[in-house]
């Protein structure tokens, strides 16, 4: 008599005999899955399970803005998130400020701080800057 | 950040570049492009870490290289306004190279392969799941009147990227983890909050069960509730792991960037409240949140700490002064007191505590630390930092003082919790900064 012919008459399903005590215990939970309901191939004890896996969706692509011809007489914002508090990014957007200041000083450059916090949106400042004739943004800085 | 870059660059027409440190700054070129923003933004990377770095340090970045690009900092930066668009910066609509959709079935194979596929396809905690058989998922699904092609939720990624899964799904996810079908509401209840808080700091999740479901699921909210000594509270924590995995998509690296994590996460704190042993005047946690006590709901806590009073009470020092203690080391956002039926009986009758909130707002009045230290904690600061900047008090007058000024952190009482469970073996307690939500229902998903 072979293996699984044994298990059938004990009342065991192959597929449950086969595993942990974990997956024994679990099964007992439910009376469906008794011998001969499970999805256990006869042919080569392979098994039948669902997929687990969420297909993603891609999000819909949207272009970036055109880029500039040069940098010069432009001004460019440089935005504070916010994030880190305490002002943690605006050292290195001072910094920033100097470098062009010292090899480009034909870019103007203003720094910002977004308003509310690093999870808020600040609607307001991004019209500003567009009222205000911004030629581009550097933002950040995000960690 | 991409949401303001995006923002600017979409309505405005305005160029950015966006900074992000080099700990990040793949999910913003990755994840984030792919599945949320759909802008191919323009990132220059920042050497890690910057928060806390002397001025040399900053000026240092700048004038040495892009951590994306490799080139020159302030050049990659010159480059991101002003370098034309390619053609893939221009494309719009769909996405070209977008992921087929997932089959619902597995092609068969051995129990063992299964397991090793499970397992690198990142949907277990490296424990052995429970294979989900047709037969296995149907006889779960028996746990709700749900039909199994229901759509939960559909923005179930992070930051809210498009992952719709359906009630199957979560039967799927609820058998590997080892579920009973009576146990599927509460983890239908748990998946429709996705996505769950993640952060690059030690965040966690705690779960709290209340109401008549509690008892009829067998949680354990007596002796050894917090411990894994119970099937439901351990295999529902375990199903919200695998949820935020399988479901919310979490990969280290790629969807998230905790840089420690938390154990906490292995089991997310599940267990149910000791309703029956509260006393008098105090009220579950759910009945507080504005449900009624017939109501069987799931409140999900997040936070950091998680801190053991480790011994019993004294008779000499009441159990709220050393509450008050180990809560002046937390940040002051918010917090939770687990305790024992013991404590709460103590606080209650030995020490005139007539309420939880009673409980709450004498901590907001006693616990007391450093302006230093509450500004010194990175969540306070970039949380609360630039709205004190802007004006909001209490902290606005916290930032002009002394820093060894004492300020009382909790100026909230309302955001002091209490939580009631355990065996009435001990007077022991914890406390941690975890912060409730109002609780989702159970009972809708039954």
């Amino acid at each position: 008599m072979d293996r699984r012919k044994m298990l059938a008459l004990l009342g065991l399903s192959p597929v449950l005999a086969a595993v942990s005590p974990t997956f024994a215990r679990t099964a007992a939970a439910f009376p469906e899955d008794a011998p001969g309901a499970s999805s256990c191939d006869s042919g080569n004890g392979a098994v039948s399970v669902l997929n687990p896996a969420i297909t993603t969706k891609f999000a819909e692509r949207v272009p970036l803005a055109p880029r500039l011809s040069t940098l010069d007489g432009k001004t460019i914002y440089l935005v504070d998130t916010d994030w880190g508090g305490m002002q943690q990014n605006n050292g290195i957007l001072e910094e920033i400020q100097k470098w062009f200041a010292q090899n480009m000083p034909a870019v103007k450059t203003v720094i910002k701080i977004k308003a509310g916090n690093f999870v808020t949106d600040d609607p307001g400042l991004w019209k500003e800057i567009a009222q205000n004739h911004g030629d581009g943004v550097i933002i950040g800085v995000a960690g | 950040m991409s949401r303001e870059s995006g923002e600017i660059e979409q309505k405005y027409h305005i160029p950015t570049v966006s900074l992000a440190g080099s700990n990040v700054v793949s999910f913003g070129l990755g994840a984030n492009f792919k599945y949320n923003t759909g802008m191919p933004l323009r990132f220059v990377g920042v050497p890690f870490p910057f928060s806390g770095q002397p001025r040399s340090v900053l000026a240092s970045y700048v004038q040495g290289k892009d951590t994306v690009s490799g080139q020159p900092f302030m050049q990659a930066i010159i480059d991101g306004l002003t370098k034309p668009l390619t053609a893939d910066e221009k494309l719009s609509g769909s996405a070209p190279d977008a992921p087929s959709a997932e089959p619902r079935m597995l092609p068969a194979d051995t129990q063992d392969n299964l397991q090793r596929i499970f397992r690198d396809r990142g949907w277990t905690d490296y424990n052995p799941v429970i294979l989900p058989t047709p037969e296995r998922v149907a006889a779960i699904l028996k746990g709700t009147s749900h039909a199994p092609d229901e759509v939960v939720k559909s923005a179930a990624g992070t930051f809210g990227s498009r992952r719709p899964f359906t009630v199957e799904k979560v039967a799927t996810i609820a058998v590997m983890a080892g579920a009973r079908p009576e146990y599927l509401p509460v983890i239908l209840a748990l998946a429709s909050r996705v996505p769950y808080e993640d952060s690059t700091t030690s965040i966690a999740q705690m779960v709290v069960v209340n109401g008549p479901i509690r008892k009829k699921m067998g949680m354990n909210s007596g002796m050894g509730s917090l411990g894994p000594d119970n099937e439901a509270n351990s295999v529902i924590g375990r199903s919200m792991t695998l949820i935020h995995k399988v479901i919310q998509g979490y990969v280290e690296g790629v969807t998230g960037f905790a840089s420690l994590s938390n154990p906490l996460r292995y089991d997310n704190l599940c267990f149910a409240e000791n309703e029956e042993a509260l006393p008098e005047g105090w009220q579950p946690l759910h009945v507080q949140s504005g449900h009624k006590p017939t109501d069987s709901v799931v409140t999900i806590f997040t936070g950091w700490n998680f801190i053991n009073s480790t011994g019993w009470v004294e008779q000499h020092y009441a159990p709220q002064f050393l509450m008050r203690d180990y809560m002046s080391s937390l940040s002051g956002m918010g917090a939770t007191l687990i305790m024992d039926p013991s404590v709460a009986e103590l606080l209650s009758a030995a020490q005139g505590f007539n309420s939880k909130a009673a409980l709450g707002q004498w901590l907001s009045q006693n616990v007391q630390k450093t302006a230093q230290s509450y500004w010194g904690n990175s969540i306070v600061s970039s949380m609360l930092a630039p709205l004190a900047r802007q004006g909001l008090k209490p902290y606005a007058d916290w930032l002009d003082i002394s820093g060894d000024s004492l300020i009382k952190p909790f100026a909230n009482p309302n955001g002091i919790h209490a939580v009631v469970t355990g065996g009435k073996t001990a007077s022991v307690w914890f406390a941690t900064d975890f912060m409730p939500d109002r609780g989702t229902s159970i009972d809708e998903w039954t």
